[in-house]
């Protein structure tokens, strides 16, 4: 029988199971890391088809962010600038930019830039940018230090667990409203000290405001 | 929340296609193609090849889009903003505009949302002063025809393609040679007499639909000025113009009635469906409505009395119904009219003959149709009743039966009470059989037919399609390429109400504007702008036009302009009610002339023509919703059946045969009248008169597109010219073959079941709580498996019930319920409801959120019929939840019972486990297969030649469905609702799209505060919305004030199976009749209560004793 069988193959089956167990934890492992929003979404940075830097608008500059994104106190939707709201400074500052050059086009002509969408939910998500931002959640919860990009990076993973964490526990992202647009706000310059402002005044907040940020299904599934 | 609308031209920069096509054009590969291949823009676009090649190409670049730039993350997609934003825009924030859905005799004002320029979903306008903000069903449903793949898209001359320019030139010539200016273009005419008479527009020909445009009344008329020898005629197949010529005749003035059935407590309807097919029956269900409302058992309420030869809406609604022959009604009608006025007690001096002639009319009814004390009861009743009774006569009825109503009318003091006259312009223009002679004896050059379509609606005999053909040349303005359009050299491409700008008046009168909230989707043109190109005027742009008839109601001034077109009405504009005076002399010489027909027999059946509860007169017949929209009374969808009385299929032999639910298949009949046939499915409807057979309209055209074709049989084949609405003489005879139907609820009763509760109106009085005495035992050991999760504690100590700001409750009154399934559409309209055909529905899958439950109770030859809308009740103990092993369906804090479409993998246990069977299963993607391809499996089917794999593999999202049907389908969807895929369990959800907006909205609007709470009203469901009689009302049951929560306490609440204990969220409000003691055919108690009763024999154990009146029984023990 020894001719059949060698040696080495009595010990197949524990090579077998543990190759199966090795196996079995990579595929596991690999998921768990690489199929999560946390590494699929977070540092997506396409090139945009102009090259708008927040930072120079927002942190050089000192632009309120609804300037741009005017309709994020009334729609469910942030929406990206018109042509002619960069025209506004525009046609002033920096007139003749070859960078602008898209731009120009597009508001004389009526050919639009196809901007690359960073952020996206999936369909069967209905978040709302107004209520959020009118009841103190403030743009950098989600889109993080945006007003420091120089290309938009997706900062956070906007997975459902990364909403439920504040659902949960609105008290510890909950501002001042008037604070809402300014990403750089703490309460106070030490860390630690702020984060004791935030848990205490985020309550308050909530009771004041009668936060309710529902965790059931029905607030953003529909 | 309404906007005023940017002006007429779109934006002249950024995404233009978004007022048209819409958001198809979001991919900058797309827009490239555009601007390469069609600068002209997508509206401007004629040729159906290339726009057809167009869609096909979108979808191209879709896919490219999907597949070329698909790396290991999401496909990159990109966000086109405006170039310049057109002010006031907001993207994402649905907008609202008033416009009018224009009807025969008024029109529907409505407030449509439009989400980012496309219309999504009609509403009624509530500001209107004549409006509660209701609709009917097919105001509803008309959201869809504006997307319907098979409207006419092209303009044709003699079967080819032209373009729009060609189009209107072959129009100019067509003015040409009547217009003033032939002469001097220099033609060298034979004859100078002729040529004065041709400019003159002899040969010239119109045939146009009602309608009551100031517009179109004001073009007519220059064209009438223009043209004083041209016809002007014109044709509907179901035509409502005798209501105001038989109060033109009888009170010698132009007027029209207008009823106010709010203020009644009588009314006796002589074969008037005013709740069903009569026009503008929403609003005749709204004051009815309010009529019979009650709040105590202390309140007054109306009573309806119904003589009818169908079973209609209005006869299910009434306390008594009186069936009988329609041709018999006029004696009845006469003998009514005798008995009230010999009752009222109006001097002889003042009547003269009329008593003599009514009695006279009232003679000859053949023996047992009726008991006389029937007539004299109603009489009586109708007498003591003085200043708050109305008599109505049905439009099928001959004028004389107007006449007679109107008599009573007068003597029973309603006129200027519960009845009153407006002002109105003539009617009396010559009709088809007019047409018809003309065309035949040659004087017809040129026939314009403006909407309709004749060839397929005409009465038989009139042949009217080769007819047609006798004009010279026939143009046609229709929205379909149909039956019309195959015998017309042009044919022009009609713009739906949501594309064109119009006007119309409602029928109080008040002028409304028809406003577009999208541009003409295929290029269609209106009836107005043809009109006025044909005139020729120079001023052809339809706004211009209504612009100038608004002139000359308001004045220039551009402010009122603005606030019409915002309000969606011209305030105090209403018809003027004017003073009439009844010439008794002159209605006595009418009713005289009447011929008494002989009652119909064996084989003399009386046919009785009726406008389709669902595709009306045929215009909505390839309109899914309302195909697929179960009849309110047969239950019938898909198509039209033979209406027969149980007696009469007795007589006949037939036996309608039911095998099972599932495969319900009856007998084939032939119809034979007047040297015409037709055959049809034969239906045995429960309480018709014997002997009559009744025909719907609206089906079996052979040009109907893809959702109608081989809909139901052609009843128009057997009506005549000469009595377009009844037609005696008919035989009937079964060919033998079987044909399967699909009805949606088979039951003829409630089998005793407490689910319907119903009590007359003295028992009401004597026992207000008789809706909970019918509750059944709930169980002594009533355990639940699982806790009520309202009652669960959370970490904080605090319930659901008690932490949440909002608990949503619904109340039902089935007192105000007329069953005319308005709420049926809206909600598949809101909450992108599929259609699922007729194949499905055979197998109980339609998809429904929202059914009417209709059941029968009594003798099939005359029984009480009851509807009761049903959904999902939003049960707090919700059986549905604990059977879901993968926590699809769960509750959350405001009490809704909320369904997680990801989670679901289509156990259907909670299908199963739902006492009220609401809830609906996707057994196929229905959204994206054609439905007569549900079966096909995608390995092995190929579409154009493309194989489905290949196909879904290029793109999943796409479906079988061809590309521009299905791009269209999309159009019509509601933004904030989920369209449902495959294997996936769904139910109403309370529309909690509009709770969260609502939410929102209050939170948004509060922002650093507290002041989160909804207020009562702001939310209003989609069913609550369109029902007419306000039946359904929605809101926060925590709130003791809230209007459900008033509703809720009144006595006469009650919640299905409640011995179930689930805890319902949704009550409804028992029915209430209101029977006449002294009338013959009086009931003690309403049939399903003397079933139930003998279901559950009262029995005198602790309860015995329970509050009870009137032999209520406290009907416990049943279990």
């Amino acid at each position: 029988m020894s001719d059949v069988f060698p040696k080495w193959t009595n010990r197949l089956p524990l090579l077998l199971v543990v190759g199966l167990v090795l196996t079995g934890t990579v595929v596991v492992a690999g998921v768990w890391y690489y199929f999560t929003p946390k590494y699929t979404r977070v540092g997506y940075q396409p090139i945009q088809p102009v090259a708008f830097s927040h930072a120079v608008h927002v942190d050089q500059l000192g632009l309120d962010c609804r300037y741009c994104h005017n309709a994020v106190e009334e729609s469910w939707f942030s929406n990206v600038p018109s042509a002619s709201s960069c025209m506004n400074c525009h046609n002033q500052v920096l007139k003749e930019s070859p960078k602008l050059e898209l731009v120009r086009q597009s508001a004389a002509t009526g050919a639009v830039i196809p901007w690359v969408q960073v952020h996206k939910l999936p369909d069967y998500v209905y978040f709302n940018h107004a209520v959020h931002v009118r009841r103190g959640i403030s743009c950098v919860e989600c889109h993080g230090s945006i007003h420091q990009m120089d290309e938009v990076r997706h900062a956070k993973p906007l997975s459902m667990a990364f909403c439920l964490e504040c659902h949960r526990d609105p008290a510890s992202r909950i501002r001042p409203v008037d604070k809402v647009t300014d990403l750089d706000w703490t309460w106070n310059p030490d860390p630690a000290i702020a984060a004791e402002l935030q848990r205490v005044n985020g309550e308050k907040l909530v009771h004041d405001w009668n936060v309710q940020s529902l965790q059931n299904c029905s607030a953003c599934h529909r | 929340m309404k906007t005023i609308p940017p002006a007429c031209p779109g934006p002249e920069t950024g995404p233009h296609y978004w007022r048209s096509l819409d958001q198809l054009a979001d991919t900058p590969e797309f827009r490239d193609w555009v601007e390469r291949e069609f600068p002209a823009g997508a509206s401007e676009l004629t040729d159906p090849v290339t726009r057809r090649s167009f869609v096909k190409l979108m979808s191209a670049s879709f896919m490219l889009a999907g597949l070329g730039l698909t790396g290991c993350r999401r496909p990159e997609e990109k966000i086109v903003p405006f170039s310049r934003l057109p002010e006031g825009y907001v993207h994402g924030a649905a907008r609202y505009y008033a416009t009018a859905m224009p009807t025969q005799t008024g029109a529907v004002p409505l407030i449509v949302r439009s989400n980012d320029g496309r219309p999504t979903k009609i509403e009624g306008n509530s500001m209107h002063p004549d409006s509660n903000g209701a609709t009917d069903a097919h105001a509803q449903a008309s959201i869809l025809n504006l997307y319907d793949p098979d409207r006419s898209q092209r303009f044709l001359r003699s079967g080819s393609v032209i373009t729009r320019e060609a189009a209107w030139d072959a129009l100019r010539q067509i003015g040409l040679p009547f217009s003033q200016s032939y002469g001097e273009l220099g033609v060298a005419g034979d004859g100078a007499g002729e040529l004065a008479a041709k400019r003159q527009g002899q040969g010239l020909s119109f045939l146009l639909t009602r309608k009551d445009s100031p517009s179109r009344e004001r073009l007519v008329r220059l064209l009438r000025e223009r043209f004083p020898k041209a016809g002007f005629y014109v044709h509907e197949p179901v035509d409502h113009a005798i209501h105001q010529e038989a109060a033109t005749q009888c009170f010698g003035k132009d007027v029209t009635p207008y009823y106010r059935f709010d203020d009644t407590r009588v009314v006796v309807s002589l074969d008037a469906d005013f709740l069903g097919t009569e026009e503008e029956a929403w609003l005749h269900a709204r004051r009815y409505a309010q009529s019979r409302r009650l709040r105590s058992s202390g309140d007054e309420m109306c009573r309806l009395y119904a003589v009818e030869s169908l079973f209609t809406l209005t006869g299910a609604n009434a306390d008594h119904r009186l069936r009988l022959p329609a041709s018999q009604l006029p004696r009845v009608a006469a003998q009514l009219a005798s008995a009230v006025l010999a009752d009222s007690g109006l001097p002889g001096s003042q009547t003269g003959d009329f008593l003599a002639a009514a009695v006279r009319q009232s003679e000859g009814l053949p023996p047992g149709l009726l008991d006389p004390k029937w007539i004299a009861e109603c009489a009586r009743d109708l007498v003591a009743h003085k200043g708050r009774a109305v008599v109505v006569a049905g439009h099928r009825q001959p004028v004389e039966v107007h006449l007679l109503a109107h008599a009573m009318n007068v003597a029973l003091e309603a006129v200027g009470r519960t009845i009153v006259f407006q002002d109105a312009m003539p009617v009396g223009e010559p009709g088809l059989p007019e047409l018809a002679r003309a065309l035949n004896e040659g004087r017809v050059d040129t026939l314009v037919i403006l909407d309709g379509n004749p060839v397929y609606t005409a009465p038989a005999d009139l042949d009217w399609a080769r007819t047609q053909r006798k004009a010279k040349s026939v143009v046609r303005l229709g929205y379909y390429e149909d039956e019309t359009t195959q015998h017309a050299d042009l044919h022009l491409p009609l713009a739906h109400y949501l594309e064109s700008w119009g006007d119309a008046r409602t029928a109080d009168g008040t002028l409304v504007p028809v406003q577009p909230l999208i541009q003409p989707l295929f290029g269609g043109v209106t009836e107005l702008e043809v009109l006025a190109r044909l005139a020729p005027l120079e001023r052809t742009n339809p706004y211009d036009i209504v612009r100038e008839t608004f002139a000359r109601y308001a004045g220039s001034d551009e402010e009122k302009w603005k606030g019409f077109l915002h309000d969606g009405f011209l305030a105090d504009s209403g018809g003027r009610v004017v003073d009439v005076q009844f010439d008794w002399a002159k209605v006595a010489r009418a009713i005289g002339q009447l011929r008494p027909a002989n009652p119909p027999s064996l084989d003399r059946l009386e046919l009785v023509f009726h406008r389709d509860a669902k595709v009306g007169d045929g215009r909505y017949v390839n309109n899914g919703w309302l195909q697929e929209m179960p009849d309110p009374v047969t239950k019938m969808t898909w198509e039209n059946v033979i209406l027969l009385s149980q007696a009469t299929a007795d007589a006949l032999g037939l036996r309608v045969v039911d095998r099972n639910n599932n495969n319900l298949r009856t007998p084939l009949v032939r119809l034979e009248a007047g040297g015409y046939e037709l055959t049809g499915p034969a239906w045995v409807q429960p309480g018709m008169a014997d002997f009559v057979v009744g025909l719907a309209l609206g089906y079996g055209q052979s040009h109907a597109g893809r959702v109608g074709q081989g809909a139901g049989y052609n009843a128009y084949q057997l009506r005549s010219s000469l009595s377009p609405h009844l037609l005696p003489g008919a035989r009937l005879s079964d060919t033998g073959r079987e044909h399967p139907l699909a009805t949606t609820q088979n039951h003829w009763s409630l089998e005793g079941r407490p689910i319907i509760r119903e009590a007359n109106l003295a028992e009401y009085q004597a026992n207000p709580r008789f809706a909970q005495a019918m509750n059944m035992h709930e169980p002594a050991e009533n355990r639940p498996l699982y806790p009520n999760p309202m009652d669960i504690r959370g970490p904080d100590g605090l319930t659901p019930r008690e932490k949440a700001h909002h608990q949503w409750g619904m109340s039902v009154d089935l007192n105000a319920c007329t069953g005319c399934s308005a709420c049926v559409i809206a909600c598949q309209s809101e909450n992108n409801v599929p259609i699922v055909g007729k194949e499905q529905v055979r197998r109980q899958r339609e998809m429904h959120w929202l059914r009417v439950d209709r059941y029968f109770a009594g003798p099939v030859a005359d029984p009480q019929m009851v509807t009761q809308p049903m959904f999902c009740l939003h049960c707090e103990s919700a059986p549905c939840e604990s059977v879901c092993p993968v926590n699809a369906t769960v509750h959350d804090d405001e009490g809704l019972n909320v369904m997680v479409y990801n989670r679901c993998v289509g156990t259907r246990y909670c299908s199963n486990n739902c006492p009220y069977k609401v809830r609906r299963f996707n057994y196929f993607d229905y959204q994206r297969r054609p439905l007569d391809r549900l079966y096909q499996s995608p390995l092995t089917s190929s579409t154009r030649d493309e194989w489905e794999l290949k196909r879904w593999f290029k793109n999943p999202d796409r479906g079988s469905r061809p590309h521009e049907e299905f791009e269209l389908a999309k159009l019509v969807k509601n933004p904030d609702v989920t369209v449902r895929m495959r294997g996936i369990m769904e139910k109403c959800t309370y529309c909690i799209q509009r709770i969260e907006q609502a939410k929102i909205a209050r939170k948004v609007a509060a922002g650093p505060s507290g002041d989160v709470l909804v207020r009562d009203g702001e939310i209003r469901t989609a069913c609550q919305q369109a029902c007419p009689a306000e039946a359904i009302v929605f809101g926060n049951i925590k709130d003791a004030g809230s209007e459900v929560s008033r509703l809720k306490a009144l006595d006469r609440t009650y919640l299905v199976l409640e011995f179930l204990a689930t805890k319902p969220r949704t009550s409804y409000l028992a029915r209430v009749r209101n029977p006449n003691p002294q009338m013959p055919d009086a009931q003690q108690q309403p049939l399903t209560t003397q079933m139930y009763l003998e279901k559950n024999p009262p029995h005198h154990g602790p309860h015995g004793a329970d509050t009870h009146g009137a032999g209520a029984g406290d009907g416990k023990g049943g279990h």
